[in-house]
């Protein structure tokens, strides 16, 4: 299904990360391509996070091998993974709170604009996540829905070749999500491979991509959204344990 | 030219520094005349401590530059380093080697230093410990050195005593000496000249400290000390900036300790103690950590308070502890940046070489 026909972006192999005794991440294989998107779920505890940490170099893995752009990464320091194109959004926001929206975007973009550039390249930033005209105000005050599209924006301004979402739409409306699938789909549209980790079903739906199921560090499953819907494993999964697949966003059909 | 001239000013006058209207450089302009023509208003005595209280602004800034990701500074790696070369070649005249070991070793002992901790991942305030502990083992050595094969050149360490006339040693530290042409200038702790020069380096560094603190890597400084691991998900590598600006906040603690040793001729262990190491981190803490300004007014302010207060006694320190507490509980953003009309944030106090990302 992933990584098929175009040439791989991303290789995970058999990634193993333990905590103590707890095998948080316990054999994934993923190959994901240029300009692929993808989305990973599963229950609380499914190793979602460990996963994410593990790709953007916060936390280094037991055993296992992940290759990105051709290059071995599973020990590269987190700048070097960005340097060579994974742009990151965490969970906790990750914005400078003290300084101005300006200022949030030029620290992404200094690292490949000159002074002369960077005007031009924030107010096209902040038309594309929707916070045009906020330059000058701090990044504190900003709205919740506002700070998680600064975070994103600032992603984007790496134009990486990887972006890594973990939760996106943590706390919006579903307004405000709807919005954030647009930037995302756009995003991907202009290049960007796109992996979402993600709680939200709805969400998930909206962005209609492949979906992997992961469940103990393992994949649990992949495949299309209403696949993974009409799954009984995948339902028994969520319905049996924290409830996150409400009954409400199951097909009604 | 104009143009240049123009982004010069733009960078010193940046929103990362607090004052920036025509009301605070005029203030500012008045404050650089003031301090011109102060020595024809105050006696001699006077104004050999206004030299001593001007010479700790640049440990103050320094520590105001690294605050938030690196722990103190002590100016005694600079003293000792400047005294014993001083001792052992100011006979040829000038100073110059005394003023290039004075800088240079204790710089180059934060890079080693600073490599150690920031490449090995020490973080927060096990920094700041460290830190104090080094210095601290400076104190213990030196304390020890008073025998008399405890000597380098003709310079002997003197124990508690220190460099100079204390410990009963024929050599002490000398002042800065220049050469200009054939002439010597000699910048005697007394002097008006020695006042002037301190003067000058002052404004020089307060000027370049708030363009670098404006420009392009200020910015970066600024993004560390809030949130270090998200800015190198960025692409950049902390562990090598931090490094940079620790060297940076130890060369101007450097100057104050060649100023201070220069000043009165003679340097103890002491200035590796708690007392001289907690000192300066009251004066940026109370003035505002976030602010140069603030730093610079805060620490004059408060060394001429402390050397009234020296007077009655000890009761300075005690004053300076409660004056530190009260200010942290009430303005945990420093007295002058909360009252200086910038924006404050309600991110809690920051010790020293803590940070948000010391998690």
């Amino acid at each position: 299904m992933m990584g098929g026909d175009r040439e791989a972006i991303l290789q995970i192999t058999s990634l193993r990360k333990s905590f103590g005794g707890v095998r948080a991440v316990d054999g994934v294989d993923l190959v994901l391509g240029c300009g692929e998107l993808c989305c990973i779920i599963g229950p609380n505890g499914a190793g979602k996070s460990t996963l994410f940490q593990l790709l953007s170099g916060q936390i280094l893995p037991t055993t296992g091998k992940i290759v990105f752009d051709g290059k071995d990464v599973t020990f590269a320091h987190p700048f070097e993974r960005a340097r060579s194109g994974i742009a990151v959004k965490v969970q906790s926001l990750g914005i400078f709170q003290d300084l101005t929206v300006d200022h949030n975007l030029r620290i992404p973009l200094m690292r490949r604009l000159s002074p002369r550039e960077m005007p031009k390249a924030i107010d096209d930033l902040l038309r594309q996540v929707g916070l045009q005209g906020l330059n000058s105000v701090n990044a504190r005050e900003l709205s919740h829905g506002q700070k998680q599209w600064l975070a994103l924006g600032m992603a984007l301004a790496m134009r990486p070749k990887l972006l890594l979402l973990d939760e996106p739409t943590a706390g919006m409306s579903s307004e405000e999500t709807r919005l954030t699938t647009e930037i995302i789909r756009a995003s991907n549209a202009q290049g960007s491979a796109v992996v979402v980790i993600e709680h939200d079903m709805a969400f998930v739906r909206e962005l209609r991509a492949p979906v992997i199921v992961l469940h103990l560090g393992r994949i649990f499953f992949r495949g299309t959204f209403s696949e993974v819907e009409e799954n009984e494993e995948v339902r028994h999964l969520y319905l049996g344990t924290r409830n996150r697949f409400k009954s409400s966003d199951l097909p009604t059909r | 030219m104009l143009n240049w001239f123009s982004s010069v000013v733009r960078l010193i006058n940046g929103e990362q520094e607090i004052g920036r209207s025509r009301g605070f450089w005029i203030c500012a302009f008045a404050v650089a005349v003031g301090l011109i023509v102060l020595p024809r208003f105050v006696s001699a005595y006077a104004l050999l401590n206004y030299s001593y209280i001007i010479s700790m602004v640049f440990l103050a800034l320094g520590l105001c530059l690294i605050w938030g990701f690196a722990g103190i500074l002590s100016l005694g790696q600079a003293g000792y380093a400047y005294g014993v070369v001083g001792i052992n070649l100011s006979q040829s005249g000038t100073t110059y080697l005394a003023l290039i070991a004075g800088l240079m070793v204790p710089t180059l002992f934060a890079a080693v230093l600073s490599y150690v901790m920031f490449y090995a991942r020490v973080k927060g305030v096990y920094v700041a410990i460290m830190m104090l502990v080094v210095t601290l083992l400076f104190e213990t050595f030196l304390n020890q050195t008073a025998g008399p094969q405890w000597h380098i050149g003709v310079a002997s360490l003197g124990g508690n005593n220190g460099l100079g006339r204390f410990s009963g040693a024929i050599h002490e530290p000398p002042s800065i000496t220049l050469g200009l042409g054939s002439r010597l200038i000699e910048f005697s702790g007394q002097s008006v000249a020695f006042y002037y020069l301190e003067v000058g380096l002052l404004i020089a560094i307060y000027l370049c400290l708030r363009a670098l603190v404006n420009s392009r890597f200020g910015l970066i400084l600024a993004a560390i000390r809030e949130d270090g691991a998200r800015v190198e998900s960025f692409g950049y590598d902390v562990r090598a900036i931090q490094l940079v600006v620790f060297c940076l906040g130890a060369a101007l603690a450097a100057l104050s300790g060649i100023l201070y040793v220069s000043w009165g001729n003679f340097i103890t262990p002491s200035v590796f103690g708690v007392t001289n190491n907690i000192l300066p981190v009251i004066w940026v803490a109370v003035g505002g950590r976030k602010s140069l300004t603030a730093t610079v007014i805060s620490t004059v302010v408060l060394t001429w308070l402390s050397q009234r207060f020296a007077i009655q006694g000890e009761y300075a320190f005690v004053v300076m502890g409660a004056l530190l507490v009260v200010v942290m509980m009430l303005r945990p953003e420093g007295l002058i940046t909360s009252f200086g009309g910038r924006k404050t944030s309600a991110s809690p106090p920051l010790s020293p070489g803590s940070s948000h990302d010391g998690r």
